[in-house]
């Protein structure tokens, strides 16, 4: 079919990176936000606005707020045909959890309760709740924490849970991302002779190609490792034969394992009672500081609540390593007596740690997490100057036999680009501007979300028509104007509506939202830069596009 | 603090041997320098003290963190080095000039 190797790697690249690189510009995008969900969630709800707070009392603060929790509404209204029979009005709980890390002030509470006459013995309902660990009191559930529940999942689902879809084409192009970074490397003739490489005064399809050269190549690592190891953290999904085929062994193997650690599987159906947690707590951070891995409580969790079989299980919150090692202990509930310490990892499950703790970054290191971000934009520009390049190289051609194709391929790229900046945006300035009261708060601003996503595409589609003549499309710097004006907008918003304005964040040192502002700000001056030169070479066609399409994609650092 | 200093010379050591790569690079060294030629013996000197500086860089970031991140940590400064010269190279390769202002160049010979 093609001469050689190259040339169908050429193929493989070009038609399978366009079309899943619209979902990988998301992904990409969301996952460099990502890096900074809880900062973001701080922006977004302004009471959760103070230092991160270790694990508070369990004893004291916890208990009361668990026994509290009750099952939430939709939790029972999903269960409802999942029982036989009508749905009971009480339910016990059977598990407790409560998780923090060492950016959050907030601490989510977890309760697993019991599904009277389910279907499946093991199902239950739950019900959850975030807290202010100062004073027990909760935050209202109407406010959404958009950092942690909408641009993380979006990451990695595109918020598309029906059948798990969105999972299933993240996890295709994180496929396809592999095949193109392979594919890409094949193409490439002077990766080495041309590593540092960048010719902003050239046309612009050699600049666009230079710039998606560099980004793909210095970062390449980092590109395949985050495709392969965000695949292996969603093996269970791709392959969810513990469940299915394999599923009388899984549960075989569960209860192998319990007789194995102690920890038992079953409730004992006796009732039972609850030691001082805080004194196992305090056994288990004794036993880390013994093994030289002194640290505070990440996870905490109570297992067969009220039952004589109940555990508490502690475990770390893993700070000062890449690999996720919780060095979880065990305690017998009703009487703190130690059940177990996880033993060290076997050689695979070291493996498969330190890839997910290298993609999920639960570890402190402020850098790091800036570098990350960095390598996220990267593949963002890496992504945008691929589709940029698609258009150059075509768009004459098409012009000449009547095609439109380079126009659509340009109407997708800009509002995949710079629309879902706007959209992005529009979500920050509609969670500053929407009553604090306004019930279902958080839905709302996904609905701005996507509506603002969508008219960015309408214009998107309108705007890149001059394509179709070999001309230049407005929509780009129209688009990069819009991004400008939305987070200037968004920055003095946070300012007017909080007080919380960069002089009193960054003379305070509240680095989350000081950041998250800036960010804002430097997104607003590459995105003006951009507009501005894309004008320029609108108006002279001496000057490329290739300096603009570099302001633009740069502009991704919204 | 002197673990985020150590951090940031771990990172200024990494640019600078990055750049001394780059400089070795006759089309770089151009951008740099002009129309002259780097002799064969300096473009050598350049590369071994630009692969010893990363070699550095690494040792410092290895004496901060757990080897597990040390090496993450080094990698990606690798990758923000190198777009960071890139850019310099395109927009402002004079800047780099004192890196190597120690090394003498020839004349491109006719």
């Amino acid at each position: 079919m093609f001469q050689n190797f190259r040339l169908s790697m050429a193929w493989l690249h070009t038609w399978f990176g366009l079309v899943l690189g619209f979902v990988l510009m998301v992904v990409f995008f969301f996952g460099a936000l990502s890096v900074f969900d809880r900062e973001i969630d701080r922006w977004a709800i302004p009471e959760s606005r103070f230092a991160p707070q270790p694990m508070p009392s369990f004893d004291q603060m916890l208990l009361p707020v668990f026994q509290d929790i009750k099952p939430l509404p939709e939790s029972i209204e999903q269960a409802k045909s999942r029982v036989n029979g009508p749905m009971a009005d009480t339910f016990t709980p059977r598990r407790y959890g409560a998780y923090t890390t060492h950016r959050d002030p907030v601490l989510s509470v977890f309760v697993g309760f019991d599904l009277p006459n389910a279907k499946d013995p093991e199902d239950g309902v739950f019900g959850v709740r975030t807290i202010d660990p100062r004073t027990g009191r909760a935050l209202s559930d109407d406010h959404l924490k958009i950092g942690s529940q909408f641009f993380y999942p979006l990451h990695y689902s595109l918020n598309w849970h029906w059948l798990n879809l969105g999972t299933w084409i993240v996890g295709f192009a994180a496929l396809i991302m592999l095949v193109a970074l392979v594919s890409g490397v094949v193409m490439h003739r002077k990766i080495f002779r041309e590593l540092f490489t960048f010719r902003p005064k050239k046309h612009t399809q050699r600049s666009a190609l230079d710039l998606h050269n560099l980004t793909g190549v210095v970062a390449l690592p980092f590109h395949f490792i985050f495709a392969f190891s965000g695949l292996v953290i969603f093996g269970g999904t791709y392959f969810p034969i513990t469940h299915t085929q394999l599923e009388p062994l899984h549960e075989l193997h569960e209860k192998h394992e319990a007789e194995e650690t102690g920890l038992p599987h079953d409730r004992a159906g006796v009732p039972g009672t609850l030691a001082s947690v805080d004194a196992m707590v305090a056994e288990a951070q004794r036993r880390w500081a013994a093994k030289g891995m002194a640290g505070e409580v990440g996870f905490l969790a109570v297992q067969h609540v009220g039952d004589a079989n109940a555990y508490v299980s502690v475990y770390r919150a893993g700070t000062d390593r890449v690999t996720l090692t919780g060095e979880g202990i065990h305690f017998k509930g009703a009487t703190g007596q130690v059940l177990r310490e996880d033993p060290p990892f076997t050689a695979v499950a070291s493996i498969n740690n330190f890839l997910t703790g290298l993609h999920l970054q639960h570890f402190r290191h402020w850098t790091l997490r800036w570098l990350y971000f960095m390598g996220g934009l990267a593949g963002c520009v890496c992504i945008a100057t691929g589709f940029i390049f698609f258009v150059e190289k075509r768009k004459r051609q098409h012009a000449k036999q009547g095609a439109s194709g380079a126009r659509w391929v340009d109407a997708f790229a800009v509002s995949t680009v710079t629309g879902m900046l706007i959209a992005a945006l529009s979500m920050l300035i509609a969670n500053r501007l929407l009553p604090i009261d306004l019930p279902r708060r958080g839905d709302w601003e996904q609905y701005i979300f996507w509506g603002a996503w969508l008219l960015a595409f309408a214009h998107g589609i309108w705007r890149t028509a001059p394509v179709a003549q070999a001309r230049m499309a407005p929509a780009w710097a129209e688009q990069c104007w819009a991004v400008a004006g939305l987070a200037v907008a968004a920055v003095l918003l946070n300012g007017v509506t909080t007080g919380d304005h960069l002089l009193r964040t960054v003379s305070s040192g509240y680095w989350p939202i000081a950041g998250a502002d800036l960010v804002m700000l430097a997104a607003t001056a590459l995105a003006v830069m951009a507009a501005r030169r894309l004008r320029q070479r609108a108006q002279g066609h001496a000057l490329p596009r290739g300096t603009g399409a570099s302001g633009t994609t740069g502009a991704v650092r919204a | 603090m002197p673990e985020s200093l150590l951090i940031a010379v771990a990172a200024a050591t990494n640019l600078l041997g990055l750049c001394w790569l780059a400089l070795a690079m006759e089309v770089h060294w151009e951008q740099v320098r002009g129309a002259t030629q780097l002799s064969l013996g300096s473009a050598r000197l350049l590369r071994s003290l630009g692969v010893l500086a990363l070699v550095l860089s690494l040792a410092l970031c290895l004496a901060v963190d757990h080897g597990s991140m040390a090496s993450l940590v080094w990698f990606m400064t690798l990758a923000a080095a190198a777009l960071l010269i890139t850019f310099t190279l395109s927009w402002r390769p004079r800047l780099l000039a004192p890196l190597v202002a120690w090394v003498p160049s020839t004349h491109a010979t006719p």
